[in-house]
């Protein structure tokens, strides 16, 4: 361990050291997150300070060649809920890159997606606390008409590596692009293997190491319509209950995807309909259902609207793309549903839209458990394709973004959500609620602004009802204060549970500083359509980011 | 401990001091319709060019390109400036880039960087981060957005010595 802190020091010294000597060919970010818990759930953190700290640094040799280097420091010890992979100084991602012409060639850390990233997707989101590049070697090639990619390697896990190999292969092809009649027609192929030996002494498994998924996509894009469809086999591959891998319980799996859009200036439509069957594909095969994300090879995020307000955070909607048989009552085999959004301009002067204009936007989504026949033991299902099951979640939700002034305007966000805490987390209790918010901007002069947003979310469900407020202002474009504050009023049971925070920010260019204190509600941080358990804490945090 | 911490912020000033970052590493990103383009082709290389990173979920992201929205037109009868909004939304939320814009009438050129990867190679934590350029060379960057901010961003371009 030593070792490795000091080499990762010396590497990352001599990096910054050059740096130094090479004017505009060094560069990069540096990120810090610190909390110093007060009241904690968990004695290891009781009044203890953490913290996550991220430098990024691109060496560029010359036009051909560069070099990427993350150092990661978790000192005195990682911020809680980050997996228990994430510890002391290491060298989290290191890769040499050489592209000349229409080819490229990596060696080290791989951050890539293969089309949506329904088979692959490496990629790095430090709020969820995911890095799972593959580290490993890619070639590409690409030019007008063709793209082509190929990589190796193994996963990326906190500070180790997977057991499990991977491999990939991704083309795709303009099959017509023309400009008379606007038209792109774009055929995407790929492939994805994970080879992972498993060893049992007692059971010869009768399904291969080498785990395949095939995918293949068409994209077509004209001036004002555009569809794109994919379709993923996934090779049978035992399937983990309980934390057993048995050959009673060995299942393909596959995916389809289809997005269809109509727009036109002032108006956008775009459709998704999807089904999952059976398609997590993890780096090590165990892996499936851990909490932290760390081993997935492909990307299934929820195809919800996200959502940016805290209210409408609670009772977030996570794709169900596993099988899960926990009891008799409850197996999933996948998920399958649809999405709508419309976004429409009421022009300016017009008798809805006002002096100003107002801006609108609705989304539908419905998602739901595969339809078929379950059997618990011995634990088995055959799916209908075009079935829907058991609901797991809808929402519906309008926005209207209205400005009155130059000076004043607002945003009115309506939600309606129904979400099936029995079947996505697997616990007890269905939850229909309605939120309101209002966020109001009022510019005033010398660069002052305020915020200040209103929320409510009504349920007779769960834990009842909730309100929010925040303040936000604006001393200029550099220093800001906020507090803000959400309240579960009707939850008698836990004594009207009351979350806030207030602090301060300071901006300058590429440079971020902010302070707070607050209590933070637990439960699910969803980002990106991905979901992660944090538990509830009060405490002091800081944050510093820059880009030099 | 008190080792790491002064490690850590060692790390933190090594950083901070050493140079910045002049130009726009040239890699290979997707216009609205899936063209290939390379990002050094899509910066204005006679003039100014606002690249902002957005996301369809970030509210301030969504404010700051409104406002441009609203005062482009004025800005380019004064001066040559392109703006370049570089949607991060990854595959959940690309779909929705399209008729986002359309609905919202903006009238900037769109470059996806579903994967993040442009977002990485320019050093960018958080969203919104806005990024003005003159012909080829990197001249303001900053990070988030407040109401009227978008003023500021003219002012830098005004004010800017060739």
């Amino acid at each position: 361990m030593m070792l490795k802190t000091v080499t990762t020091f010396v590497i990352t010294l001599s990096i910054l050291s050059f740096s130094y000597s090479q004017s505009n060919k060094i560069y990069g970010s540096y990120e810090s997150n610190a909390v110093y818990y007060q009241e904690n759930e968990e004695e290891a953190y009781q009044n203890k300070l953490a913290s996550n700290n991220y430098l990024n640094i691109k060496y560029l040799f010359n036009s051909n060649w560069n070099v990427e280097v993350q150092v990661e420091s978790y000192l005195p010890k990682k911020l809680q809920s980050y997996s228990d992979s994430f510890e002391n100084t290491h060298l989290s991602t290191l890769n040499i890159n050489y592209s000349k012409n229409n080819f490229g060639f990596t060696i080290g850390s791989i951050y890539d997606q293969f089309g949506s990233g329904l088979i692959l997707r490496t990629w790095e989101d430090r709020q969820l606390g995911i890095n799972n590049s593959i580290w490993g070697l890619r070639s590409t090639y690409g030019n007008e008409k063709v793209n082509l990619k190929l990589l190796a390697g193994w996963q990326k896990k906190g500070s180790e590596i997977s057991v499990g190999k991977v491999i990939g292969f991704d083309s795709e092809f303009t099959l017509i692009n023309s400009s008379d009649i606007y038209q792109n027609l774009i055929l995407g192929i790929s492939y994805v293997g994970r080879f992972e030996n498993l060893v049992n002494p007692i059971i010869a498994y009768d399904f291969n190491d080498l785990t395949s998924l095939f995918s293949t996509r068409l994209d077509y894009f004209s001036d004002q319509f555009y569809f794109e469809y994919e379709q993923v086999i996934k090779s049978k591959d035992g399937i983990t209950q309980f934390g057993i891998i048995s050959n009673e319980f060995v299942k393909k799996g596959s995916a389809h995807s289809l997005n269809l859009g109509f727009t036109k200036p002032g108006f956008g439509l775009d459709m998704t309909f999807r089904r999952l069957e059976n398609m997590p594909l993890f780096s090590d095969r165990f892996e499936q259902g851990e909490i932290y994300n760390e081993s997935n090879i492909n990307y299934l995020p929820a195809l919800t609207k996200q959502h940016d307000y805290q209210l409408a955070n609670i009772n977030v909607y996570e794709s169900q793309a596993n099988v899960s048989f926990p009891d008799p009552e409850l197996m999933k085999s996948g998920e399958i549903g649809y999405q709508f959004d419309l976004y429409y301009d009421l022009k300016e002067g017009s008798s809805l839209g006002g002096r100003y204009g107002s801006k609108l936007s609705l989304n539908f989504s419905s998602w739901y458990n595969l339809k078929g026949e379950y059997t618990y033991y011995p634990s088995d299902y055959d799916t209908d394709f075009f079935g829907f099951g058991e609901k797991y979640f809808y929402e519906q939700s309008l926005e209207i973004r209205k400005k009155w002034s130059l000076k004043f305007d607002n945003i009115f966000l309506f939600i309606n959500k129904y979400y099936n805490k029995r079947y996505v987390e697997e616990k007890i209790g269905e939850i229909n609620s309605q939120i309101f918010i209002l966020d109001n901007s009022i510019k005033l002069n010398n660069k002052k602004s305020v915020r200040f947003e209103l929320q409510h979310l009504f349920t007779k469900d769960d834990k009842k009802n909730w309100y929010g407020y925040g303040l936000e202002y604006n001393f200029n474009y550099n220093f800001s204060g906020f507090y803000n504050t959400i309240v579960n009023y009707e939850n008698l049971e836990e004594n009207k549970p009351n979350y806030y925070s207030f602090g301060a920010s300071y901006t300058k260019n590429a440079l971020l500083f902010s302070v707070s204190y607050g209590k933070q509600r637990g439960g699910l941080l969803c980002y990106g359509g991905i979901c992660r358990y944090v538990p509830e804490f009060k405490g002091f945090s800081f944050s510093v980011n820059t880009s030099f | 401990m008190l080792k790491k911490i002064i490690f850590s912020c060692l790390l933190y000033l090594f950083a901070y001091s050493s140079s910045s970052q002049k130009f726009i590493p040239n890699l290979e990103l997707k216009t609205l319709n899936y063209e290939s383009i390379k990002s050094v082709e899509a910066i204005n290389q006679d003039g100014f060019t606002i690249i902002s990173f957005w996301a369809t979920w970030c509210i301030p992201c969504i404010n700051e390109l409104d406002a441009i929205n609203d005062v482009i037109s004025e800005w380019k009868k004064k001066k040559d400036i392109t703006v370049l909004a570089i949607s991060t939304d990854d595959s959940r939320s690309k779909k929705r880039v399209r008729p986002l814009i359309n609905g919202k009438d903006w009238i900037f050129d769109i470059i996806f960087d579903t994967n993040q990867e442009f977002k990485r190679a320019m050093g960018i934590v958080g969203i919104p981060h806005t990024i003005i350029t003159y012909k080829s060379e990197i001249i303001h960057r900053r990070i988030g957005y407040t109401p009227g901010e978008e003023e500021d961003l003219f002012k830098v371009i005004s004010n800017y010595k060739k």
